[in-house]
């Protein structure tokens, strides 16, 4: 392997990924489409063309109440009000509780009843205590992100390189600033690797959580998909929900190349 | 020992009278430091030399104020060692720079936690990162730095508060042989530029040598001062004159062997 | 000293528990702040935790069968995606070419969260074991390879070339060094996937279905029952906590010295 990549040069190491990607993506559209176009497959689920068609007309147009890019809105407001709120919720408990044996004390046993039950099953009794609206769906997602961020701050907080708080110490810190400046900016790389969780977390629990009970949302419309027996709705939807996700993935990736830049580890 | 009263205490900057210091392990208490007796003048370049890991480490870590003495008393200036102080500017082997800040971050950071004021400790902080030979590298990150580009950033951090007492645990252990020789000559010259007295850790005679003012050769655990040797020669020293090679071989004869 | 800290502590979190459960109790029975079909207070939720180990009412099962019910199906998906997920991830990540054919596939799958597939497999295969079962096979599926993957990755490239060295074979270097390396990337592939099977579990039972815990817990909210859905919360909460044990100990055995970290 190592010989070929030298003759030809890593460039073409590149373009050799690109095509094969290209040919995996092609061959399962064409199996698809022949698929659902030559066999019974067909009865069952629609084509790829069929489903970007519907696509196409829904971006802008109507499915149920609003148009896709209206789902979207809807679904992508409720994760990003309940991941920020959840996030910084977690990550302060998190680096509090790494830091502050008294804080781990307090909040850790609680934390451990809580953090096994997923923000899911909470659903029903968030309907009960915040009615059917916006605030039980945000709720939730805070929860998702809340206990996905926690326990990355406080492994964090916790395994930051004893020498270095010493030489913050020698330096003159005392513990409010050994704290805000060298803690907090030391578990930043372990804060954003439970971000990456909490938001794909997040975004799972908002189409639970639409699934369930909602009138608008990406959720909502595929649920709808299936009570209509309009598999391209459902199958249109799923596409919207991998884009999107794909979408969140990629920024959060990129946000921690920014801001972790320092941390290039040799691995 | 009696050379030391001789030369009276109220020179000392650093002075440890019978100091002790065990640690608690599963089979029993360790006692790694036994009756220790040092006085580090002013501007002296005080070298503790001994045999791998017999306490030297931990010594570095009592006067620092790391750590608390078992036994025995430990005076910085008159005063009981009780935490950590920028007036003892410790540089550690694994030079714990703060990864997430570029070279002026860390130099400058003692001065930021004493409340200076931007413009001035800027001023002041990018005096010694000139002084140990970084000029140009004050936005890189240590993670772009060379293992001796990353030592002399800490040496400038410790530097920069202007200590009394400057602590090296074995700073250039990690180095290859080759920047290690060159960071000792840096070292000498930063120190002849702006003297302060330093307590120097290493297991290298060569090095031991090289810095020294005074050579405190230790015993193997429990750790305690066997023999003290004072280097009168001109500086910058000659590795291989005639007197440098007697010094080494006497020295090397008495050192306890590692294992 | 140590040991009096650690005494110290402990006491601290039993008493948090039971500060929370104190609050709790007053708020609700004492002060009564909000009505019992809303929010329960502690001693309803345990007296209707101890009548649902034998009452089948009100949702047509115990306790017991609800939660038999759920382990069975999680369990079967669970470990059919482990199976094939664990090999696939190793295979991408040893062989160029399986990567560079099924990553690109894989990448365009991975953002979609199991759920999403429900209504689809609904529609195909009906409210039942099945859809369930499949739900939980894809979330498994992907969490195995993930890791798997990356633990594959990680194995130094120096290590693989001592074997080299010492004139392995390409398998001898898959099963002897590459895979040992991988182990505690691929056991926290496997927990991740358990708490993921066990997530899409509960969703698809909300949904549909006609019994196991979550099923439980939507009925409950249906006649407004919320002492029930909170037993059945802290049921679904337990035996999370208790597979995610289990699965610790295993990987404490297997891995022995590989830097198994919590």
């Amino acid at each position: 392997m190592m010989k070929k990549s030298v003759l030809k040069g890593r460039a073409s190491d590149k373009t050799i990924n690109v095509c094969c990607a290209c040919a995996a993506i092609g061959l399962f559209l064409i199996l698809w489409y022949w698929g659902t176009a030559a066999t019974k497959l067909g009865m069952m689920i629609p084509g790829p063309l069929e489903v970007l068609g519907a696509i196409g007309r829904g971006l802008f147009g109507k499915v149920g109440r609003h148009s896709i890019m209206a789902h979207v809105g809807y679904s992508m407001m409720r994760v990003m009000i309940g991941f920020a709120v959840g996030s910084i919720a977690g990550v302060a408990l998190g680096l509090l509780m790494g830091w502050y044996g008294i804080a781990e004390a307090v909040f850790n046993p609680l934390f451990r009843i809580i953090r096994p039950i997923p923000p899911i099953a909470w659903i029903p009794i968030s309907i009960i205590w915040f009615g059917l609206g916006e605030d039980a769906k945000i709720f939730l997602i805070f929860l998702a992100a809340f206990s996905n961020t926690t326990l990355n701050s406080m492994a964090g907080a916790k395994s930051v390189d004893p020498e270095v708080i010493n030489a913050a110490k020698m330096l003159g810190a005392n513990e409010r600033q050994i704290f805000t400046t060298i803690v907090l900016p030391a578990s930043v790389p372990s804060i954003f690797a439970g971000l990456q969780v909490a938001i794909s977390s997040s975004w799972a629990t908002v189409l639970a959580a639409e699934m369930v009970r909602s009138s608008e949302g990406l959720g909502w419309m595929i649920v709808a998909g299936m009570n209509n027996n309009d598999m391209i709705q459902i199958l249109s939807g799923i596409v919207m929900i991998g884009i999107v996700g794909f979408i969140l993935a990629i920024i959060m990736r990129k946000a921690e190349e920014v801001l972790c830049r320092w941390n290039k580890s040799g691995e | 020992m009696s050379m030391e009263q001789e030369r009276g205490i109220e020179n000392s900057i650093i002075e440890c009278t019978g100091v002790c210091k065990s640690f608690e392990t599963p089979e029993g208490e360790h006692q790694v430091i036994k009756d220790f007796n040092l006085q580090a003048k002013e501007n002296e370049f005080l070298v503790l030399f001994g045999p791998g890991q017999c306490g030297k480490t931990t010594m570095i870590n009592l006067i620092a104020g790391f750590e608390k003495v078992s036994g025995g008393s430990l005076k910085f200036m008159g005063k009981e060692i009780a935490k950590p102080d920028p007036s003892r500017g410790v540089v550690f082997q694994s030079t714990a720079l703060f990864p997430w800040m570029t070279t002026m971050g860390n130099v400058e950071y003692g001065l930021k936690m004493a409340g200076v004021k931007k413009q001035e400790r800027q001023k002041r902080a990018q005096n010694y990162i000139n002084l140990v030979g970084l000029q140009g590298f004050e936005k890189s990150y240590p993670v772009q730095l060379s293992g001796g580009m990353r030592q002399r950033v800490g040496i400038a951090r410790a530097y920069c508060n202007e200590p009394k007492v400057m602590l090296m645990d074995e700073p250039f252990g990690a180095l290859d042989a080759q920047t290690r020789y060159l960071m000792q000559e840096e070292l000498q010259r930063i120190w002849e530029a702006e003297k302060r007295t330093v307590i120097f850790v290493t297991n290298n005679i060569e090095e031991a040598l090289y810095l020294a003012d005074r050579i405190l050769v230790l015993t193997n655990c429990p750790s305690t001062v066997k023999k003290e040797y004072i280097i009168d020669l001109p500086r910058p020293r000659n590795l291989v004159s005639p007197e440098f090679l007697a010094l080494r071989k006497e020295i090397t004869s008495i050192m306890d062997s590692t294992l | 000293m140590k040991d009096n800290k650690k005494m110290k502590y402990l006491c601290i979190s039993v008493l948090s528990v039971l500060a929370v459960i104190v609050v709790w109790y007053v708020c609700i029975d004492v002060v009564h702040m909000k009505p019992e079909t809303v929010f329960p207070g502690p001693v309803k939720v345990f007296r209707s935790f101890v009548d649902k180990l034998s009452a089948k009412a009100p949702d047509g099962a115990t306790l017991q069968a609800h939660l038999w019910a759920s382990i069975k199906v999680a369990l079967f998906g669970y470990a059919l995606g482990a199976v094939i997920g664990v090999p696939l991830g190793i295979a991408m990540a040893w062989n160029k070419w399986v990567d560079r054919f099924v990553r690109p596939l894989f990448d365009l799958i991975r953002p979609i969260p199991g759920l999403a597939w429900i209504p689809m497999f609904i529609l195909l295969f009906g409210i039942g074991i099945t859809s369930k079962a499949l739900v939980i096979f894809l979330g498994a599926l992907i969490a195995c390879i993930v890791n798997s993957y990356t633990g594959i990755r990680q194995t130094k490239e120096t290590h693989l070339w001592v074997g080299d060295v010492f004139g392995a074979t390409g398998s001898q270097k898959l099963f002897k060094i590459a895979i040992p390396t991988a182990l505690p990337m691929i056991f926290t592939g496997l927990r991740v996937a358990l708490g993921t099977s066990w997530t899409a579990l509960v969703a698809a039972e909300l949904l549909a279905s006609t019994k196991g815990l979550g099923y439980m817990i939507q009925q409950a909210r249906a006649i407004s029952r919320p002492d029930i859905i909170i037993v059945g919360m802290l049921a679904i909460g337990a035996v999370g906590a208790v597979f995610d044990a289990l699965l610790h100990l295993v990987e404490v055995k297997v891995a022995k010295g590989m830097n198994v970290k919590n």
